[in-house]
């Protein structure tokens, strides 16, 4: 597959602070790559700089153009990000968020049905509650047709069925030929999604592979500090104090 | 929608001739001739279309600063314009007691002293720009005190009545304050997609493709540019630009494409009717018509909260 997005030498730094530097790694068409790590080690910051949403360190290649964070334009074309829930301070109802993607009533009526958010149209943004909130921005995310997704924990908010809806529609859009880069904190998730892997371990060390070759007990109890367990393809906590 | 765009227009026009006829005697527009027709047409359409678009301005301006700074509390004085223009306008008193013209001209000097200071501050975030605002606005307000105190008693009166809004001289002519209210309202609506985008937040308006350090430079430098305006024609009117948007929020949801608008008209129309009041109601004597604008306008919109919120 062709890659869509070079990442070369890249330098992530957040309040003067360099977390990584020196990360490089090619995204490529019709594949999923999971960003794991502690809190802090610099996910967030590494997607906003794949998005063009902060200035970064290093060489950042997207479909075949040198990313520029001020030419919004061409960047608007290309990719897609899903960050925090927006404010709801003035009111916007949920069919006007969705709309102001652009798209005509008609798609907005059918991407509501995937995560049922058809009762919500008309409602206000700031009467729903934070999961039917991800849910508007997960469909406000599915109206964007790019061939970059970049999300940020999708998930959170987020009640089981509606996880589960999010992680199959990541899949489907996937082998539709999308590339996809998700921050995920569920070890569960990643597994049944990712392709690849970038494991950030906030003291200054990234690497990205294969989710095979990465995802074991060893490398990730070492990532997150915390001892692992393999049960059939998943890896556990023990939560027993 | 058609229907609030109709009660709007028709309301506009009611307040319109009520606020021709309003005043120490009762004039019907429609029926004027003679001395009431030269009352009617130089005294009070000059100063009736002066608060239309006063009053339009600073709702105009409220709405902007208000998705500028991503705050609902935001008005146009937020930033310290108003502040930096009374100043100016007392200084500009101080230097020649018998002079409307250098009153004005001090406002305005002051307002643009006050816009370029903020702009300093136009690459901050949001919340770090309300800070600077609030602050300078503090300073304006101790120089305007330190001003006022060194003030000779018989200018005060004169002070007082412009930092309570005035209307009755305005020295900037009415054809220059009506293209303003026409050319803001313009580029408000060429603007207005990218200010919905901006109600998302600045990171999400971004990610949807607006260039959010132009458009906050450019809003900024709008709306203070408007509020320079009504604050110069006018004096310090509180209470429309904070007001205003939100009541029209309330009544045609947040697009900008339709709250711009209304805002305009619904500045002009509630600044208008004050000032009808303000002549009217201890005639032939003028109350200041801040305190109008505040006292109609603080009912009706708790009236709309109360509504909305059950």
């Amino acid at each position: 597959m062709t890659a869509l997005m070079t990442l070369e030498n890249i330098s992530v730094s957040r309040a003067n602070k360099v977390l990584f530097s020196h990360f490089s790694c090619d995204i490529k068409a019709g594949e999923i790559t999971v960003i794991l790590g502690p809190n802090g080690a610099g996910k967030s910051s590494l997607l906003l700089a794949m998005a063009g949403l902060i200035p970064v360190n290093g060489h950042i290649e997207c479909i075949g153009k040198t990313l520029c964070t001020d030419d919004r334009k061409s960047i608007t074309q290309k990719l897609a990000w899903q960050g925090d829930l927006p404010p709801t301070e003035f009111g916007l109802t949920v069919e006007q968020r969705l709309g102001l993607i652009g798209d005509s009533p008609q798609a907005i009526q059918s991407i509501a049905l995937v995560f049922d958010i058809i009762s919500l149209l008309k409602r206000s943004l700031a009467e729903l509650s934070s999961g039917e909130r991800q849910r508007v921005e997960l469909s406000a995310l599915m109206l964007r047709d790019v061939p970059i997704w970049l999300l940020d924990e999708p998930t959170s908010h987020l009640d089981l069925k509606h996880q589960v809806c999010c992680m199959r529609m990541l899949k489907e859009e996937a082998s539709k030929g999308k590339s996809i880069v998700v921050i995920l904190h569920d070890l569960e998730q990643a597994y049944a999604i990712s392709d690849h892997l970038i494991l950030i371990n906030g003291k200054g060390d990234v690497c990205v592979g294969s989710r095979d070759d990465l995802f074991n007990t060893k490398v990730l109890s070492k990532l997150f500090g915390v001892t692992l367990m393999q049960q059939n393809n998943v890896l556990l906590p023990n939560y027993a104090v | 929608m058609i229907l609030k765009w109709t009660l709007t227009l028709t309301i506009l026009i009611s307040v319109f001739m009520l606020g021709l006829g309003m005043g120490d005697q009762w004039i019907n527009p429609l029926n004027a001739s003679g001395q009431d027709a030269m009352i009617l047409w130089e005294l009070r359409l000059p100063r009736l279309l002066t608060a239309f678009a006063v009053g339009g301005l600073l709702a105009l301006a409220g709405a902007w600063f208000q998705v500028l700074l991503g705050n609902p509390l935001a008005e146009p004085y937020v930033l310290g314009v108003a502040g930096s223009a009374s100043a100016g306008a007392v200084a500009g008193l101080m230097l020649m007691p018998d002079s409307t013209w250098v009153m004005s001209a001090g406002a305005f000097i002051g307002a643009w002293l006050g816009i370029i200071c903020i702009m300093f501050f136009s690459n901050l975030g949001a919340n770090r720009m309300l800070l600077a605002g609030v602050v300078l606005a503090a300073f304006w307000s101790a120089i305007l005190a330190l001003l006022l105190a060194l003030l000779p008693a018989q200018g005060l009166f004169r002070a007082f009545s412009w930092m309570m809004g005035d209307l009755s001289h305005s020295d900037l002519p009415i054809s220059l304050l009506l293209l303003a209210w026409v050319g803001s309202l313009l580029c408000g609506l060429l603007l207005s997609r990218s200010l919905d985008m901006l109600l998302l937040g600045e990171r999400h308006a971004e990610a949807l493709g607006v260039n959010i350090k132009r458009l906050r430079q450019w809003l900024l430098l709008l709306a203070s540019v408007v509020t320079a305006l009504a604050v110069t024609a006018a004096g310090t009117i509180g209470f429309v630009g904070l007001v205003v948007p939100h009541l029209m929020r309330l009544l045609f949801g947040s697009l900008h494409r339709f709250i711009l608008p209304a805002s305009a008209m619904g500045g002009g129309i509630l600044l208008m009717l004050a000032d009808a009041m303000a002549r009217t109601v201890i005639a032939p004597a003028e109350l200041p018509v801040g305190i109008l604008t505040a006292m109609m306008g603080v009912p009706v919109f708790l009236f709309l909260l109360l509504r909305r919120s059950q």
